[in-house]
């Protein structure tokens, strides 16, 4: 991710924090995860939309959805798309094309983990097979980039996703057999997404001989090598890359996704939780709280 | 859409308004804390984020340090789900690389410039929800989030847009009265020495009309102005209140 | 986006006959009958491998590799000055470029990187950086370029393994070799080494688990650099795949070994020995 300079000194002391006392400069332990706050319902025009803000990492998603043709090759099945993009609102770099790579490889993974089709009911998401399919355009802006952003990016596209409402939908035939798509102009004539069983991306990253969840920006400077793992709230590990230039053994690796189920599980417990109290907000106050 | 009165009989709006009121303003300074200065405004239902690097040295390709003045990088971006069709592109296309330079030539007049030679100072806009005055929203964040950076500029900037219907100017033009055809004009000012920044206009006027309309727009914009400037009082006071205590 | 003028582009609205013949075909041949795959191979079995190191003369190393109908050619130059200069970095650098050939799988590519090959490099390049020494080659940049000439399966492994033994050709100091392998695990069953059908095919039993695990590993170092999990997996079964993946890496290193010792050792003989197949135990 966007990494700042640090100094070996600087590094030495995060490393040793971290193996031998478990104690972060924040004075979290290893396995701790910051307080996130969290909306939905941000921006009126879309589906559906969420703001998660981890501690200095802000995102924004809008998810709108769209009717058009099926991929030829699931004609009955709709379809999500990721799109992020790094607002040069987080750093000077990122503007013009400066983050266009880190935006590829995060939509790259988003995109690998949905691709399992029971992920969501796709096929709920068709109108006319083979025709016309509803698919959904998940736009993630990131406002602020502190540490961790694939997990809270996750978090709030499973958010926005809660909280999209796609307008009801009626098809019936005319009398020469065509089909005839109505879509209802009644905004309280909407259907839900079932989210129950989207995951949750846990990044679990190695430093030194340990290894830590919820990184700022200065550790994942001082590590060489991170799982990141999507969860469900059973625990079952929906998808896993590796990332970095570093290399691990079985074991780290056998650790690290223990530690990651763990925490996986309670992040989607406590993110459910939130979402079935305040998931169908449509508007709230944003940015000027 | 066929059949949409921009102005009814009795003088209501589409949205309700008079046509000299301008839209509900909502605005916060300091939004963030990684960037040197930030706001956020919502006029109706408008939304825009800007926020300010600077001044720090010339990065970039962006050209050779200039001895005698700052350099402004302006950037506009929308983002995706901001209009109501998707757009494909945040920034990069025609249009924002327009409006990110009438943005940058508007703060180069209002700027001190001569202050910070050899300098860069970034400023990035993002619309996150877009509904009629874009540029007018991105001018007055930017003004709020340079006045956040304590940069020093001349006097505010306060953009607002006018239209014209039966005879009658419109103050803050919304995405519908703008997308039906009439004219638009945009004017960026500075309230107390009343100077134009930026004066823009879309389609067509006939030039009797052009003085109520810029007048219009110039009434707006020290509205506009009085908005802000209640705010920036407010947190400054805020600000201050809370160092006392400390 | 610009479009290259020289070549023929087919109508925009054209799609490929693959997708029709898919649709005709309202039975889909299972992924296992009678315990054979589609390919005749057991879940266990995997396909023999043809390795020879040196096969693009212009490139500094380079290596073909076959695993059956999967065709991998990889050339690497280097290490070459660092082109643009944006930020001094001390150590060496790694430059991945992957790209399907447009005749590769059965739905033809375009010829303009698509974002799953940007992908596939960025996966690559780091499987790869642990195992190059980079700070024998400070402000330089080591340019890798994978082309896939075709597509029948497992073939990010494939490309792990050919670039490693392409840059190890091109005389670059490594720490050790990285091979590469991959399964599918479809509820029990283990199939090793998917060919294209065994990845996208699906089971009879829609409840099963279904994931395709792809491993890069260091044999001398017993360390992992690569793991992708596309699909889910319960935790204790994800370890249980990684396992596998490590063992049939274990077996390939012996194959890979050998292609490197016969390439090194032509270069000492002038008379061209003749290049054997190095089927896999």
């Amino acid at each position: 991710m966007a990494s700042i300079q640090l100094g070996e000194g600087e590094k030495t002391f995060i490393i040793h924090g971290i193996c031998k006392d478990d104690l972060r400069s924040d004075g979290r332990t290893c396995l701790s995860y910051r307080n996130f706050e969290l909306e939905c319902g941000v921006v009126s025009n879309t589906s559906g939309s969420a703001r998660l803000k981890l501690s200095n990492t802000q995102v924004l998603v809008g998810v709108k959805a769209e009717m058009g043709p099926p991929n030829p090759l699931n004609p009955s099945r709709g379809g999500i798309e990721f799109f992020v993009d790094f607002s040069a609102n987080a750093s000077p770099k990122f503007a013009g094309r400066g983050g266009d790579e880190l935006a590829a490889e995060i939509s790259n993974m988003l995109g690998l983990v949905y691709k399992n089709k029971k992920m969501l009911d796709y096929k709920s998401l068709c109108v006319i097979a083979g025709q016309c399919v509803w698919t959904l355009y998940a736009d993630i802006v990131v406002l602020e980039c502190g540490g961790n952003l694939l997990d809270a990016i996750a978090l709030a596209v499973k958010a926005a996703l809660y909280n999209t409402r796609i307008p009801l939908v009626t098809v019936h035939k005319d009398m020469d057999g065509t089909e005839d798509i109505d879509v209802s102009s009644n905004p309280h004539d909407f259907v839900t997404l079932d989210t129950k069983n989207l995951p949750v991306l846990v990044t679990v990253t190695t430093v030194g001989s340990g290894h830590i969840v919820d990184a700022t920006l200065e550790e994942e400077a001082c590590s060489m090598a991170c799982i990141v793992a999507a969860v469900n709230k059973e625990g079952a590990i929906d998808g896993m890359v590796k990332k970095g230039s570093g290399s691990l053994t079985i074991d780290s690796i056998y650790k690290m996704l223990t530690s990651a189920k763990q925490i996986g599980k309670d992040l989607n417990k406590s993110l459910d939780d939130f979402l079935s109290k305040k998931g169908s907000d449509m508007s709230s106050k944003g940015f000027l709280t | 859409m066929a059949g949409l009165e921009l102005l009814s009989d009795e003088g209501f709006r589409l949205d309700g308004r008079r046509p000299s009121e301008l839209r509900k303003i909502r605005l916060r300074l300091g939004v963030f804390d990684q960037a040197d200065g930030s706001a956020y405004i919502e006029q109706g239902n408008t939304k825009a984020l800007a926020t300010v690097y600077g001044p720090h040295e010339v990065l970039g390709g962006k050209g050779k340090p200039l001895h005698d003045k700052v350099i402004i990088n302006c950037q506009y971006s929308m983002a995706t789900f901001s209009t109501n069709e998707r757009k494909n592109r945040p920034q990069g296309d025609r249009k924002s690389t327009e409006m990110s330079l009438h943005l940058q030539r508007t703060f180069e007049a209002t700027i001190q410039t001569h202050l910070y030679p050899r300098s860069q100072i970034d400023i990035f806009v993002q619309i996150l929800q877009a509904d009629g005055g874009n540029y007018c929203a991105c001018v007055n964040a930017a003004t709020l989030a340079i006045i956040n950076a304590g940069i020093p500029m001349k006097d505010y900037v306060c953009a607002c847009s006018s239209g014209y219907v039966n005879n009658t100017p419109l103050t803050d033009v919304s995405y519908l009265e703008e997308s039906q055809g009439g004219p638009v004009v945009t004017v960026a000012m500075l309230p107390k020495s009343e100077q134009i920044a930026l004066f823009k206009m879309d389609n067509r006027l006939h030039v009797d009309h052009l003085e109520q309309v810029l007048e219009v727009a110039s009434k707006g914009c020290k509205d506009m102005y009085a908005v802000m400037n209640a705010a920036v009082k407010e947190h400054v006071s805020r600000m201050a209140k809370s160092m006392e205590c400390s | 986006m610009p479009t290259d003028t020289k070549r023929i582009q087919g109508p925009d609205a054209s799609q490929s006959t693959f997708l029709y013949k898919k649709r005709a075909n309202t039975v889909q041949p299972a992924l296992l009958e009678e315990g054979k795959r589609q390919d005749g191979r057991s879940p266990l079995e995997i396909r023999p491998i043809f390795l020879k190191a040196g096969a693009v003369s212009q490139a500094k190393g380079s290596c073909y590799m076959e695993m059956k109908n999967t065709k991998v050619i990889c050339a690497v130059y280097g290490p070459r000055e660092v082109p643009r200069r944006d930020g001094f970095v001390i150590n060496g650098q790694l430059r991945c470029e992957f790209k399907f050939a447009t005749f590769a799988s059965e739905v033809r590519h375009g010829h303009l990187t698509s974002h799953t090959e940007k992908d596939l490099a960025l996966q690559v390049q780091q499987a790869l950086e642990p195992a190059v020494c980079l700070h024998k080659i400070p402000k330089s940049q080591v340019d890798i370029f994978i082309t896939v000439l075709e597509n029948d399966g497992s073939v990010l492994s494939a490309a792990i393994t050919c670039a490693s033994i392409a840059v190890a050709n091109a005389g670059i100091e490594m720490y050790d070799l990285v091979i590469g392998s991959s399964l599918r695990q479809t509820g029990e069953t283990l199939l090793l080494d998917p060919t294209a059908f065994d990845e996208t095919a699906e089971s009879e039993s829609t409840d099963d688990t279904q994931a395709i695990v792809t491993v890069g590993f260091l044999p001398s170092l017993k360390q992992v650099s690569c793991s992708v999990q596309q699909g889910q997996l319960q935790c204790e079964d994800s370890i249980k795949a990684l396992q596998q993946c490590i063992d049939v890496c274990e077996r390939y290193y012996q194959v890979v070994y050998e292609c490197l010792k016969k390439s090194v050792k032509k270069l000492k003989s002038p008379v061209e020995s003749p290049m054997d197949e190095a089927p896999a135990s």
